[in-house]
């Protein structure tokens, strides 16, 4: 792309969004549109004052639920992946077992678990855990079925220990994917918890939100909907990145 | 064949293990499969919920209609996206990263706007839906050989014979993926959409025996809704593989 092309994307992105605000408080202060249910967007500026302190306790929490279901659903998923992956029989028998349970709407089974492990903290960090423990599992599965052989016959060939083969040839090998799947995964975990906090929550921002929405507060709700989008993406582009630095360095 | 041996062996093993544990603790809570299979025999017969097939009905068409709407979406949208460079340049960053959000955090202002009804389901799933279609087209006019169209253009060939007899079959192989990523993807956001708030439909079905602690016919309320989303693959699946011989 040339500095001129990339001006001129800039200009028209940043165009098309004002354009679009603009539209969009002018349809809201005319009229068009049910302030009830579409509030102007100045109007949702005005509400991140008024729930501030409460939606950034709520952020806070979910993402403390997010971060551990994440640890755990990264290093499940990367253990079990490795294991399974580079064992013949593992990854014979329990394969299609595992891309069942990857392709299964997980939402069928929250019921469940809030049922065994009531309302809170505990059935929001299971529940993330296990929607980002799949797209991660089946990740790794992939990757480490998929390292060069000859490799790994080189590696053995000179006489390395499993050991050796693990550390030295196979982890080596896959760290692209598991980058991928960390990637993926913490997406896959705030989405998990904020379900479980909209279904069963006493807290969090699946919880304030939902509130909001059953006491019609539309501009809070726009509000905190925008809060958990941008703090969202700013993790995934900060992954993003890391990613980046990390495979240069490579 | 051994292999599947093992596999069924395992399975079996998983179902007894299952039972004996669950007859242990807490057969409530945590329901053995030998009081799961009469459950779902009588919500088979339509003796514990009768409303069983319209709400597996209103389900199903929740689902084809936000299929269908995504499937329009998506294929306008990456179209335009694909075919005009600097709108692709300038709008394909903005939806990647709205991609990144998890999509659950717009369902409260859909059932806001949209209300308990159908309707926020159709909008939840058409929005899940929407973003691989998208994605996928775009991805796939990448794919095409731009050396192919040229040349189909020198040789006097219309935009739109271009597009059917060219592009279309070029990225005919990601565009079917990402059909059916979609899907999968609406078939997941109205079956959530309902579990979070309905007053019909298979999710409806679902909070009801699990607000009432009828543990086993929730069960079998879920093995239901699990059948219906394996035909919706198993039917993707089938399209898929036609798609892939015709390309061939």
């Amino acid at each position: 792309m040339t500095s001129a092309e990339r001006a001129r994307v800039l200009v028209l992105q940043v165009v098309s969004v004002l354009a679009l605000l603009g539209i969009w408080e002018g349809a809201a202060r005319a009229g068009w549109v049910d302030p009830l249910f579409v509030p102007a967007p100045s109007a949702v500026v005005g509400a991140f004052g008024r729930i501030g302190p409460s939606a950034l306790a709520g952020l806070a929490d979910t993402l403390a639920k997010t971060a551990v279901a994440y640890v755990l659903s990264v290093v499940l998923g990367v253990s079990l992946g490795v294991a399974v992956g580079s064992v013949r029989v593992l990854r014979e028998v329990s394969g299609p077992f595992v891309v069942a349970a990857y392709g299964m709407p997980k939402i069928l089974v929250l019921p469940w678990i809030v049922l065994i492990l009531g309302f809170g903290t505990a059935p929001a960090i299971l529940y993330g855990t296990i929607h980002g423990l799949f797209p991660i599992l089946v990740l790794v599965m992939g990757g480490v079925r998929d390292v060069d052989r000859t490799l790994v016959t080189v590696a053995r060939a000179f006489g390395a220990s499993s050991w050796q083969l693990y550390w030295k040839v196979l982890l080596p090998a896959i760290v692209p994917t598991v980058l991928a799947g960390m990637r993926l995964g913490i997406v896959f975990c705030l989405l998990g918890v904020l379900i479980v906090e909209m279904f069963a929550g006493v807290r969090g921002m699946g919880f304030v939100m939902g509130s909001l929405a059953n006491g019609f507060q539309a501009p809070e709700l726009f509000a905190a909907t925008a809060l958990v989008s941008a703090s969202s993406i700013a993790i995934v582009l900060a992954l993003d990145s890391l990613n980046n630095r990390l495979s240069r360095w490579r | 064949m051994r292999v599947a041996l093992i596999r069924l062996a395992i399975l079996g093993a998983l179902v007894l293990a299952w039972e004996l544990l669950a007859r242990a603790a807490n057969p409530l809570l945590y329901v053995p499969p030998s009081v799961v299979v009469p459950a779902l025999g009588r919500l088979l017969v339509l003796d514990s919920y009768p409303e069983l097939p319209q709400s597996l009905l209103l389900t199903l068409r929740e689902i084809v209609i936000a299929y269908a709407l995504a499937i329009a979406a998506g294929l306008g949208c990456g179209f335009v996206l694909g075919l005009n460079r600097l709108v692709g340049r300038a709008y394909g960053p903005i939806l990647a990263a709205l991609y990144a959000v998890p999509a659950v955090v717009w369902y409260p202002s859909l059932m806001l706007f949209f209300g308990l009804d159908a309707a926020s389901k159709i909008a939840f799933g058409f929005l899940l839906g929407f973003f691989p279609i998208t994605l996928a087209v775009l991805a796939g006019v990448r794919q095409v050989n731009p050396h192919m169209v040229l040349v189909a253009r020198a040789f006097g060939a219309r935009p739109a014979v271009v597009f059917a007899k060219v592009m279309v079959p070029a990225m005919l192989f990601t565009l079917v993926g990402g059909l059916r990523t979609g899907l999968a993807l609406s078939v997941i956001g109205v079956i959530v959409g309902e579990i979070l708030g309905s007053k019909g439909g298979m999710g409806a079905l679902i909070n009801h025996a699990y607000g009432l602690f009828r543990t086993a016919d929730y069960v079998a309320l879920v093995l239901v809704t699990l059948a219906l989303v394996v035909a919706s693959d198993v039917v993707a699946s089938l399209v898929e593989r036609r798609a892939q011989r015709w390309s061939d």
